[in-house]
């Protein structure tokens, strides 16, 4: 019984993946679903903090596809770019936004990925245990800070060490994920920790105090990560991969419009964190800066940057080339039929608003 | 006629090496070739999978690429300054649960009243799988060595307990009523009765506690750790090089089955030098 119960599964599973298969070597305009998959946060069910969250919830991917069959399939993955780099492997995504760090590893390891757009940024935070005398990141020297390696969280801390005059062989790292993060810090066996605003509650609790802030700290140790295709689907339905790129750039315009702020919290909240931490997390950053998608040179700049930061913590062992890796055609088509080509100013290396027109 | 033969032939008379003709004459290939059999399939299987492109290379790398990796990691020193660690803390884990296993289970196998007021108890807390208490366990000792070392041994400990508390009172009862009668002393009773009675169910015990002291030694080293061989594979998935994570596999493969064989070993000598009780 339970025999002919397995054969029938295998069998039922052989056809489904050959009418999988076929689906797309119809060579039809769209396929017959697309899956995106983004960081996730949260318990339960989890959900995105960024622009993908944002063109899931109000529909802005949707609204591209809605005079096709086309079904979306969104899967935010907890914590985790490792995750994503295995799910695009196993040919389980089409589209997937995440941290620099992670994608350049998938990349370097020969995922055929396409980066479409910038995933917009991500603050980071340093906090040192309040019974310590560390009040500046220059005060972190000598001392033991907990912090998840090889994450875009990772390259932000050694970037503000180096803006403070410190290097990697003044610190001890200890390598731990967010919730052993802050179990490491209740119990004292680190100093100080650097990640996203989640352990912005320990503040309140007098655990913590903050002694940096990637935003305030002019935005170049502010987390990045790009929205990514795979080279094959790009290549097959160039058509839908500009509608996907659209609905983010429709996402991206929804979020720079400063009434829509406190729904856009709203959104993200579905991830567990609570209201007043994201207000404070954003507070006074202009979001339509934040989650600026266009890929200009400050965006190239930044991610050559994690590329070398990869290569020197021997995060990967081949190069990779930007230039090769980026297809910007899509963003610009996508920018121009919406009419938004002079809504975000190009940003030159630095940072700073270059030709910006309106 | 071939050359194990003639060399059994030959040393035969020479009264010293008549174990080792005894032991040469009693080996045939298939016991070797049995358990390779399995392997040798599954990495039929790998190659033929990794040739033919049915699954990506980043998910399944081929094994030759796997052995490089491990190559370089053995040349690096990378595999023997994890394994260092690795072993150090199943060591000192293995023996502090498996020690203290010995004595709770044989105080509870011993005692009737002690079994009645602990047994329950430690049944229930041996239920609550060595992830299960991490959390607890991360709060009240930090991420220090000393967190790993008590899973390790907590992992170690049930196993034990159970084994020896079982062996204990599976002594049949009319030996211990000969010793009774024959009044032996204390001494006589526990190195000429109970140790050799209960020395196969308790290596069987210890076994099964060095099995789960490798268990618990990934989980912490891939939870809290910043070396290991554990936190090495898990390094590796980070990476997206999942050779890594396959040579680490091998590693702990073979050195448990090592530790096992050893222990094995162990039990058989001991058997050997107790009196027979058939």
């Amino acid at each position: 019984m339970h025999r002919r119960f397995t054969l029938k599964f295998i069998v039922a599973a052989a056809l489904t993946s050959v009418v999988g298969f076929a689906g797309p070597a119809l060579g039809q305009e769209f396929p017959a679903k697309i899956r995106l998959g983004d960081v996730g946060f949260g318990f339960g069910q989890p959900f995105g903090r960024g622009l993908v969250a944002i063109a899931d919830a109000k529909g802005f991917i949707a609204d591209e596809f809605k005079d096709t069959p086309v079904k979306l399939e969104f899967t935010y993955f907890v914590n985790t770019g490792p995750a994503i780099n295995e799910a695009i492997a196993n040919q389980q995504l089409e589209f997937a936004s995440y941290g620099a760090v992670p994608n350049t590893i998938g990349k370097a390891n020969g995922l055929p990925t396409r980066i479409l757009l910038s995933y917009g940024g991500t603050t980071i935070f340093g906090g040192a245990r309040a019974d310590l005398p560390i009040n500046s990141v220059k005060d972190l020297k000598g001392r033991k800070i907990a912090v998840q390696k090889a994450t875009i969280i990772h390259w932000s801390l050694i970037t503000t060490l180096r803006q403070n005059g410190l290097t990697e062989r003044d610190v001890t790292l200890v390598d731990l994920k967010n919730a052993d993060q802050l179990a490491a810090i209740n119990a004292k066996s680190v100093d100080a920790i650097f990640g996203g605003s989640f352990f912005l509650p320990l503040r309140d609790q007098g655990v913590l105090k903050l002694i940096s802030n990637s935003g305030t700290a002019g935005g170049k140790a502010t987390g990045l990560g790009a929205f990514v295709v795979t080279d094959e689907f790009q290549k097959q339905y160039p058509e839908a991969t500009l509608r996907v790129t659209r609905g983010l750039l429709r996402a991206a315009h929804w979020l720079g419009q400063e009434a829509n702020r406190e729904e856009a919290f709203g959104i993200w909240a579905r991830t567990g964190v609570t209201l007043p931490i994201l207000r404070e997390e954003f507070d006074g950053v202009s979001l339509k800066n934040a989650f600026n998608p266009v890929p200009d040179d400050f965006f190239t700049a930044q991610y050559r940057g994690v590329i070398a930061f990869n290569k020197e913590q021997k995060l990967i062992r081949n190069d990779v080339d930007l230039g090769q890796w980026l297809e910007p055609k899509y963003v610009e088509a996508g920018l121009k039929s919406l009419d938004l080509q002079s809504f975000w100013p190009r940003r030159n290396a630095d940072g700073a608003a270059a030709g910006a027109s309106n | 006629m071939n050359v194990r033969s003639l060399v059994a032939r030959d040393v035969k008379a020479a009264a010293p090496f008549g174990r080792l003709a005894a032991g040469l004459r009693a080996f045939r290939p298939a016991d070797l070739l049995l358990p390779l059999a399995l392997p040798a399939a599954v990495l039929l299987a790998w190659q033929v999978t990794a040739v033919n492109g049915w699954l990506p290379v980043q998910i399944l790398p081929p094994p030759a690429m796997v052995l490089s990796t491990l190559h370089d990691l053995i040349r690096d020193g990378d595999i023997a300054a994890n394994l260092k660690i690795s072993l150090w803390r199943i060591s000192l884990g293995f023996a502090l649960g498996a020690g203290s296993g010995l004595v709770l289970g044989t105080l509870l196998g011993v005692s009737k009243t002690l079994d009645d007021y602990l047994g329950p108890v430690f049944k229930a807390l041996a239920q609550i799988p060595s992830l299960g208490w991490v959390p607890v366990l991360i709060l009240i000792f930090g991420l220090a060595e000393a967190l790993k070392i008590v899973i390790i041994a907590k992992a170690c400990l049930v196993p034990t307990v159970l084994a020896t508390a079982q062996g204990i009172r599976n002594i049949p009862r009319h030996y211990l009523e000969v010793a009774r009668v024959l009044r032996l002393s204390g001494r006589t009773r526990l190195f000429k009765l109970l140790i050799p009675a209960t020395l196969p169910t308790v290596f069987s015990g210890l076994r099964l506690a060095l099995s789960h002291a490798w268990i618990a030694l990934i989980v912490v080293e891939m939870l809290a750790a910043q070396e290991g061989v554990g936190y090495m594979m898990v390094w590796g998935r980070t990476l997206f090089q999942i050779d890594i994570v396959i040579a680490g596999m091998l590693v702990i493969g073979v050195i448990g089955l090592a530790m096992d064989t050893g222990l094995a070993r162990i039990a058989r000598r001991l058997r050997g030098w107790a009196p027979d009780h058939g």
